[in-house]
């Protein structure tokens, strides 16, 4: 049967062209949605069971804080967290070296609000009177940076140690 | 683990302590009136038994009238028992080491992986756990256990007050919340009274519960009347059934305290030596006061002595 090149036929081949056109610009749709919706998502995710003063912690927080730890605290309190060695036993002038701030210390027995108050004030402010080498941060860094410092450490706890000091900080009704 | 253990096989030591001993439980309260100021002396109470340790260890089982001399492992310079555990005594000896008796001080055993070398000045029991002990080894610090002597670790070095280091010579686990998630270690010094939380992050002063709230606030602080500074505390003991309620041995006198050690009062002027307090009554004490055994019922109001005069 010979071909039918008739109106008809022009009629076939616009419907095609108009289907490969709305093809391609549902394609297009499709990809510019896929886009949309993949810049949508939250580019700056919660962290996943980890809170500070009762407000939800960012990955971008903690990232940011490892940096700030590193230039405030890893000289002394070390670069893996792991604490002055011999830390438990006094230097020659009567104070105690800087401890560790993964598990192996005793950071995560302290609340949330009692840890910002140490690193902004130093330790006199939980403890009047007590000598100790460590600085009070007040001057040199934002509330925001000792945020994102403490979310840094505490983000290295192992499950344990962030439930008990959770809890710990859930009790802490004080000032 | 390995243990040292006596009290299974008699030979002629044992036979020895045993004749001795049961001329010593008549000439016993002799022995304790002879007891001066400043010996080195322990007591504590195994539910009703009352133990004494003064040169020898001695078991009373009603309230001090008579005294059994029991054998140790060596020089007991502290005793500490545990309410829920009754029957265990751990006792910190001179010659260095904790050794544990299960079974009210009859016999005793010594872990072999035992505490460096040096004198046990003080034990204590943690209140909410009876296999935690802690024991402070003279010129170095307090160390802990977490499996009932078996093992031992560092837990934190000695206070530095009055720009040095002190001794700890006596120590109470007081159920008291830290706000850490744990209680109180309080200890006494050579020079006072001093704390630190089962955390071990940093010895401190007693203080009132709100007196940080004041501060900030910028009121006026708390009350307080503290023990009398510069005196060493030779003893010190926390009621299991109100731990709040406390009570200190100094050479100026028994004291004791209603509130956690923010407040004392002295309850015995003669030089006091030791004291612990009944496992279920907060008034009922034992105190080695002016060398005497003595006993109150009505938390140090009144004292009553024990045994043959």
């Amino acid at each position: 049967m010979p071909m039918n090149k008739g109106p008809k036929d022009r009629s076939a081949k616009c419907t095609v062209r108009r289907s490969v056109h709305l093809a391609a610009l549902v394609s297009a749709l499709a990809t510019t949605g896929v886009v949309v919706l993949a810049q949508s998502e939250p580019v700056d995710p919660r962290v996943e069971g980890l809170t500070f003063l009762g407000e939800p912690v960012l990955a971008s927080q903690v990232m940011a804080g490892q940096q700030l730890y590193a230039d405030n605290c890893a000289s002394c309190h070390g670069a893996s967290l792991e604490g002055q060695p011999d830390w438990r036993r006094r230097l020659d002038t009567g104070r105690m070296p800087a401890p560790p701030h993964d598990d192996s210390g005793h950071t995560w027995h302290h609340s949330d609000r009692m840890l910002f108050q140490i690193t902004k004030g130093g330790v006199g402010a939980v403890v009047p009177g007590y000598e100790s080498d460590m600085p009070a941060f007040g001057e040199d860094l934002t509330d925001a940076e000792i945020a994102a410092i403490l979310v840094y450490i505490k983000s290295t706890w192992p499950e344990r140690q962030r439930e008990f000091q959770a809890e710990v900080s859930a009790n802490d009704t004080g000032g | 683990m390995k243990s040292i253990e006596i009290g299974c096989r008699p030979n002629r030591r044992k036979v020895l302590a045993a004749v001795l001993g049961s001329g010593l439980a008549t000439v016993l309260p002799r022995l304790v009136q002879a007891a001066v100021d400043g010996d080195p002396a322990a007591l504590a109470f195994d539910g009703d038994t009352i133990l004494l340790a003064d040169r020898g260890l001695f078991v009373s089982d009603d309230a001090g009238q008579t005294w059994t001399a029991a054998e140790t492992l060596g020089n007991v310079l502290s005793l500490a028992t545990h309410r829920d555990r009754p029957g265990r005594v751990v006792a910190g000896l001179a010659e260095g080491g904790v050794s544990i008796s299960e079974d009210g001080g009859a016999s005793w055993r010594i872990f072999e992986a035992r505490l460096p070398d040096g004198e046990i000045t003080a034990v204590a029991i943690a209140s909410r756990n009876p296999d935690m002990i802690y024991a402070s080894l003279r010129g170095d610090g307090l160390w802990k256990s977490e499996d009932a002597g078996a093992t031992w670790s560092l837990a934190m070095d000695r206070p530095w007050l009055d720009d040095a280091e002190r001794e700890l010579l006596s120590l109470a686990s007081v159920e008291l919340e830290t706000g850490m998630g744990g209680i109180w270690i309080y200890a006494g010094t050579e020079v006072g009274l001093t704390r630190v939380p089962d955390c071990f992050c940093r010895w401190q002063d007693v203080q009132p519960g709100n007196a940080m709230d004041a501060l900030v606030a910028g009121e006026a602080p708390p009350s307080e009347a503290p023990l009398p500074g510069g005196e060493p505390i030779l003893s010190l003991a926390s009621a299991p059934s109100a731990p709040e309620v406390m009570y200190a041995a100094l050479r100026s006198g028994l004291w004791a305290s209603q509130d956690g050690g923010v407040i004392w009062q002295k309850r015995a002027s003669k030089a006091a030596t030791a004291v612990a307090v009944h496992p279920r009554d907060e008034t009922y004490i034992a105190a080695l006061l002016g060398g005497i055994l003595k006993i109150s019922r009505d938390g140090g109001a009144t004292w009553i002595e024990t045994g043959e005069r």
